[in-house]
C-alpha cells in the first residue's frame, strides 16, 4: 500500500506530525517514539507520547543526540509491548535495531517501525549553535527541493551515509523521487504498517522515485568511496597510535554505541585489576606505561565485538568529548570486515550473526598454512 | 647484540594441542623456546582482547591451538575460533597492525611432532618478520 499524502505549503514536517496525531486519536497507537525539538528548539530528543496535544514532532529536524533503537531497547529488553506502540527513527537506527534485536536486547512485540529518507543529520554541536538565521529544517528542505549540498553541517556518517533509505520497516515515510511542494509519500511494507495506514487519505504516486533513490545513493557511495580511501594512510602503529592520542578511556563512544550492550563490559570488569607491584612490574617492560592503560587494547576489543553489526550511524564520533573522528576507522574496518564474512548488518532480520555460525568449509588456509 | 628472539604467547586447548605440546615434551622432540604456553578449554574461549593484548604488550606473535577440525571436544568451538580469528586479523590488517604475527593451528593431542614443527616454522616466520612494533609506543 502506498500514496501521497497532500500538505498545505509544502510543510512536510506538520503534515507528518498530522499523521501521526491520527494514529494517536484513532487508538490505533497507543504511544508513539518521535523525535522533538525541545522548547528552546536547540535540541531535539525522542519522546515518547501519548497526548496527541503534546505532539510537536519534526521529522525533518536534522539531529540525532542518541541511539532511537538503544531507547526501544530500553523499553523493550524485559518485555514487548501489550498494546501498539509506534516507534519513527531514522534508517541507520532500524538496521541497528534489527541488530539489537538479533543480541536479544529488544523485543519488536506490538512496535510498529516507522522511518523516512533520511537527507542525513547535524552533530549536536552544529545543530544548537547555527548562526543566526538559519534554521535547521530550512538547510534540509533547501537541500531536498534545490539539491543544496549541505556537506559542510553533515556528520561524516551521515555524509557517507550506505542507506539513507530504510530498510525493514513498517513504513516508509518517503521524500526522495517526491514533489514535496504538495506533499510526502508513504508506503506500508507489512500488514502492522498497512492497519495503520487504513483510512488515511492517499493520492496516487506517479514520480519517480527508484530513479531518485538511485541518485542520492550513487552520490553516497561515491563519498563514501573517497572517504574510506582518503583515510588509507591512517595504516601502522605510528599512525594508529596518534589518531587515538586524545582518548581518555571515558568509553562515551561504548555508550553511545546502540550495538554495544553488555551489562557489564569487560573493561569495566576485575579483569585487568592488579596491584602496585604489578603495575611496576608492567612498568619494567617497557621502562614506561602510560596510565591510564588500554586505549588502544579498547578500541581494538570494541571493533571486534561490534564491528560486524556497526551500522556506522556515528554516535560514537558524536560522543567523543576528545572530537577523535572514530569513524575515519570504523568505516574503513566495517567496509572490510562485513565484506570479509559477507554480512550486511541490518539488512536480513532472519539472517545470523556472523559471529555465531560457522561453515566447515571455509577459511580452511585460516586454521593451516 | 644477539639475534632476535621472538617471544611467543601461545593459547593452546586443554584437550588437543595443550596434550600435543605434552606429548612434544614426553617425547623429548626439540623446538624453540620461544613459546609461552597458556592453557585454555577451548580455543573458542580466547577472546580477541587477549590476543590483542599480548600483542601491546611486548609479544612478537600469538599462537593459537585448537583441535582439528571435527574433532572439537565442545563440538565446535574450534569453528567459532577460526571464524574469530578471521575477523581479528581482518580487523589488524586494515589497521596496518601485522595481522600476520596471529596464527592458528590445528594439533591433535597425538601430534607432538607436529606441536614442534607449528613452533618452529612461527619462530623462523616471526624472526623474519622481526620485532612486533606496538610495544615500541609507551602511549598507547
Amino acid at each position: 500500500m502506498e500514496g501521497l499524502i497532500l500538505v498545505k505549503d509544502g510543510d512536510i514536517a506538520s503534515g507528518c506530525n498530522e499523521l501521526f496525531k491520527t494514529f494517536l486519536t484513532s487508538g490505533k497507537l497507543e504511544a508513539i517514539l518521535v523525535s522533538q525539538e525541545t522548547p528552546n528548539g536547540k535540541m531535539a530528543f525522542p519522546a515518547l507520547i501519548s497526548d496527541p496535544e503534546k505532539l510537536r514532532s519534526n521529522i525533518l529536524s536534522p539531529i540525532l543526540p542518541v541511539s532511537e533503537a538503544s531507547e526501544i531497547s530500553r523499553m523493550t529488553i524485559n518485555k514487548g509491548s501489550d498494546k501498539p506502540v509506534g516507534v519513527v527513527i531514522r534508517p541507520c537506527q532500524v538496521r541497528a535495531l534489527t541488530e539489537i534485536v538479533k543480541l536479544n536486547q529488544a523485543n519488536l512485540e506490538n512496535i510498529v517501525v516507522i522511518s523516512m529518507d533520511c537527507p542525513g543529520t547535524m552533530d549536536v554541536n552544529t545543530f544548537s549553535n547555527l548562526p543566526e538565521g538559519k534554521v535547521p529544517t530550512d538547510i534540509i528542505m533547501d537541500h531536498l527541493l534545490k539539491g543544496t549540498d549541505i556537506d559542510q553541517y553533515l556528520r561524516s556518517s551521515c555524509r557517507t551515509c550506505k542507506d539513507p533509505v530504510p530498510m525493514n520497516a513498517d513504513i516508509t515515510i518517503g521524500l526522495f523521487g517526491v514533489d514535496l511542494g504538495s506533499g510526502f509519500l508513504v508506503q506500508a511494507h507489512t500488514e502492522s504498517g498497512e492497519r495503520l495506514l487504513e483510512g488515511v487519505k492517499l493520492e496516487a504516486y506517479k514520480g519517480e522515485r527508484e530513479k531518485a533513490i538511485a541518485k542520492v545513493r550513487g552520490g553516497k557511495d561515491a563519498k563514501r568511496e573517497a572517504f574510506i580511501s582518503s583515510k588509507k594512510e591512517i595504516k601502522g602503529i605510528e599512525a594508529i597510535a596518534d589518531f587515538y592520542d586524545k582518548c581518555v578511556n571515558c568509553h562515551n563512544c561504548m555508550n553511545a554505541c546502540p550495538i554495544c550492550y553488555c551489562k557489564e563490559c569487560i573493561f569495566h570488569s576485575s579483569v585487568f585489576d592488579s596491584d602496585a607491584n604489578k603495575y611496576v612490574h608492567r612498568a619494567k617492560n617497557k621502562g614506561i606505561m602510560k596510565m591510564p592503560d588500554g586505549a588502544l587494547l579498547f578500541h581494538i576489543t570494541r571493533m571486534n565485538h561490534m564491528i560486524l553489526s556497526c551500522v556506522e550511524c556515528g554516535l560514537c564520533e558524536q560522543a567523543c568529548p576528545s572530537n577523535i573522528p572514530l569513524m575515519d576507522l570504523l568505516i574503513p574496518v566495517a567496509e572490510n570486515a562485513q565484506r570479509e564474512l559477507d554480512y550486511y548488518p541490518g539488512k536480513d532480520p532472519d539472517e545470523k550473526l556472523p559471529m555465531v555460525v560457522f561453515r566447515e568449509d571455509e577459511y580452511r588456509s585460516v586454521g593451516e598454512k | 647484540m644477539g639475534e632476535f628472539e621472538p617471544k611467543i604467547v601461545g593459547f593452546l586447548c586443554n584437550w588437543c594441542s595443550y596434550t600435543g605440546a605434552d606429548l612434544a615434551g614426553t617425547s623429548r622432540i626439540q623446538y624453540p623456546p620461544n613459546i609461552r604456553v597458556i592453557r585454555v578449554m577451548c580455543s573458542s574461549s580466547v577472546d580477541p582482547i587477549y590476543i590483542v593484548r599480548a600483542l601491546m604488550e611486548g609479544a612478537d606473535g600469538v599462537l593459537i591451538g585448537g583441535c582439528h577440525p571435527g574433532d572439537c571436544h565442545y563440538i565446535n568451538g574450534n569453528y567459532k575460533a577460526r571464524r574469530r580469528v578471521v575477523l581479528l586479523k581482518n580487523i589488524l590488517g586494515t589497521l596496518g597492525l601485522e595481522e600476520e604475527r596471529v596464527w592458528i593451528r590445528w594439533v591433535s593431542a597425538s601430534e607432538g611432532q607436529k606441536f614442534a614443527d607449528t613452533v618452529t616454522e612461527m619462530v623462523d616466520t616471526i624472526k623474519k618478520l622481526g620485532p612486533n612494533p606496538i610495544p615500541t609506543r609507551w602511549d598507547i
